[in-house]
């Protein structure tokens, strides 16, 4: 039997992660994600005032800024009993769905489309059409999702007044009104996204395409030309035809904390959060009380099993040559490795298409991206009824702010669905600041290494058993870690001046 | 119509701080009435919104070591490769001068200033000396965006 080791420093995904993987006849048979970047925000937080998370924890992400700052806002909301205005809930809710839509383009036709324009491919029949549409720079749709993605941020800007690392979110509310220029602007971005989508991406209107039901349907709908010839279609026949949606299924529990918060009932959410029990196929509320963190194969300060985030503790100590791996802690749903990202709000949310095809077929990497352009739709649909509904209401308070007594000391969270899935931020304010913050990102749970009962994260997980063709250039593993949506954050930057810049002295 | 002078890079790693560096030096003199300057960082693809609005951009950045450490160069965008990492969210400079010209509407003339790092450093603030001393170089280069009164 050959065992080889790889150590892939998958580029095109980014520099602060690295997977390695053992094959065995060219098969993984085990692996394990490297988080090579140290994130240390929870140790800056400590000691500095409670309002301070809004303009520091934004800054975790250049992606993500807007769902940081919505976890920031809501547990300090939830330790104060801070009320929040409707019309503050549809502004956050319509920023943190403009970041969606950005990202989930930017993601499926920037990141995980391109890799099907691999020389390897060139003899399968959709190669030639792939590369027009997804080949960088020149494929159609490519360029396109450049000019899309950045018009859906400017929805942030004009309640932000900029995008990312914005901070207009306050305990109590959002910063600036909503007024009718703004509620048009907005509008004008969405319509215009949503006519691409609907015209290129998915080929149907959007009522017709939420109300496809069916595995069977989809299917169906896969063989006529309107959906055959658009974005996703290509995308979906694709995949397929490689088999992308018979592998990497990852752990088959699946986690989301609900999207977008309900402006009557700000506890409330406008699609269900819950904990789906892949071995019982059965859907239980989730229970906050369940999440643990475990450091046992982590460069931190070691201590034993999990600890929930407000026990928790996130001391850098880099031990190299031992047995731990990586920057990232295992958060574990009570003894479970979890996924959540698009599936996962879907599923859990009850959308009736991806149960049944998750029924159909399982977990896998082709229904991953499925789900994630999928989701583009229920953001476009519920961007509008933020928007309409803050024009019905225009008059109304944009923010209650709270007196100086209310900010006491105490314990809280704030747990939202940002792009790449569940998102909380737990805290404790002591003597007036803040004594504990620890922040349990999507990719954490994703990117999860082994726990204290070496029990492998998500991503480890979907990666055993699929067979490598080319171990020089592993492009399999690439599809399916770009399935996951992997979380990245810019460390070096630097213009790389290539040949032209290298002068003989 | 706006001229806008973005700054790229980041302080905490060596060389890298050089085009920060630069914009501290140029929030201290008084800019010409149609000059936007930006302390860019490394935003990737969000970088794109400073490039609308305005006619010309002037980028100022680090270039990868090439054995003249501290070396000013002006380069047209052209000169500027796709970076070998041509995806992700460490989007440099050179993906962005890509997207910028698949963008719909037409690209404001963009300048390039850029200086030879000596090495980067991760997670090591401070230039290298050569590097230091371009800043100012640099800063000269950049005085036809000065307010006319100090234009020398």
């Amino acid at each position: 039997m050959a065992r080889v080791e790889l150590n892939l420093s998958l580029n095109r995904v980014e520099g602060d992660l690295e997977i390695a993987v053992v094959l065995e006849d060219g098969v993984v048979a085990e692996a394990r994600t490297v988080g090579t970047l140290y994130r240390g925000f929870e140790q800056i937080m400590l000691g500095r005032a409670p309002r301070d998370s809004l303009v520091i924890t934004p800054r975790v992400c250049g992606i993500c800024g807007t769902a940081h700052l919505y976890s920031a806002v809501l547990a300090l909301e939830q330790i104060w009993q801070v009320p929040v205005p409707p019309n503050a809930v549809r502004i956050r809710n319509l920023c943190l769905i403009a970041e969606g839509i950005q990202n989930d383009l930017r993601q499926t036709f920037l990141f995980f489309a391109p890799d099907f324009c691999n020389p390897r491919y060139r003899d399968q029949a959709w190669f030639a059409e792939l590369t027009e549409r997804f080949e960088p720079f020149r494929g159609s749709i490519y360029r396109q999702t450049l000019a899309q993605s950045r018009k859906a941020v400017e929805v942030v800007a004009q309640f932000g007044g900029q995008w990312p690392h914005s901070s207009y979110m306050l305990p109590g509310g959002v910063t600036i009104p909503p007024d009718l220029r703004r509620i048009l602007a907005c509008r004008a971005v969405l319509d215009d996204i949503q006519h691409w989508y609907e015209q290129v991406i998915v080929g149907a209107p959007l009522d017709e395409w939420l109300a496809l039901d069916s595995a069977d349907a989809y299917f169906e709908w896969l063989e006529t030309p309107a959906h055959a010839d658009s974005a996703l279609g290509l995308l979906s026949r694709c995949a397929r035809s490689l088999g992308l949606h018979g592998m990497a299924a990852g752990t088959r529990h699946m986690l989301s904390f609900g999207a977008w918060c309900d402006p009557q009932q700000a506890s409330g959410r406008l699609l269900p959060g819950g904990f789906y029990d892949g071995d019982s196929a059965t859907l239980s509320p989730f229970d906050q009380q369940l999440v643990n963190e475990h450091v046992r194969h982590s460069w931190f300060r070691p201590y034993p099993g999990g600890r929930h985030p407000l026990n928790g503790e996130t001391v850098p100590d880099f031990q190299p040559n031992s047995d731990r791996y990586t920057w990232a802690k295992a958060p574990r749903y009570g003894d479970k490795a979890v996924q959540t990202g698009p599936l996962a709000e879907l599923l859990i949310g009850g959308d009736a298409l991806i149960r049944s095809l998750h029924a159909a077929e399982g977990g896998n990497a082709w229904l991953r991206q499925f789900a994630r352009v999928r989701r583009i739709a229920y953001e476009l649909a519920g961007a509008r009824r933020m928007l309409e509904e803050l024009a019905a209401d225009i008059g109304q308070p944009h923010i209650l702010n709270p007196a100086k007594s209310a900010e006491i000391d105490g314990e809280g969270f704030g747990l939202i669905m940002a792009a790449r899935g569940a998102l909380g931020h737990w805290l404790k304010i002591e003597d007036g600041v803040i004594a504990q913050y620890q922040i349990v990102t999507p990719t954490a749970w994703n990117a999860s290494p082994r726990d204290s009962n070496g029990l492998p994260g998500h991503w480890e997980q979907s990666l055993v058993g699929v067979a490598v063709q080319d171990p020089d250039d592993p492009i399999e593993i690439g599809h399916i870690i770009r399935s996951h949506d992997p979380c990245l954050v810019c460390t070096v930057h630097m213009l790389d001046s290539g040949k032209k810049l290298r002068f003989a002295p | 119509m706006m001229r806008h002078i973005l700054c790229f890079g980041n302080p905490l790693h060596g060389d890298d701080g050089f085009g920060p560096a630069v914009y501290q030096r140029l929030s201290q003199l008084p800019l010409a009435a149609d000059v936007r300057l930006f302390d860019a960082g490394t935003p990737g693809l969000a970088a794109l919104a400073l490039f609308r609005d305005c006619a010309e951009v002037v980028v100022v950045d680090a270039l990868a070591p090439a054995g003249h450490p501290g070396r000013l160069l002006e380069l047209a965008a052209e000169a500027i490769p796709l970076e070998s990492a041509a995806a992700g969210h460490g989007h440099g400079v050179g993906y962005l001068l890509a997207a910028l010209a698949v963008m719909p509407e037409p690209a404001p003339t963009v300048r390039i200033v850029g200086v030879e790092a000596a090495a980067v450093e991760p997670f090591r603030p401070g230039l290298s000396a050569p590097v230091a001393a371009a800043v100012e170089r640099a800063v000269a280069l950049l005085s036809v965006y000065f307010a006319p009164q100090h234009h020398e």
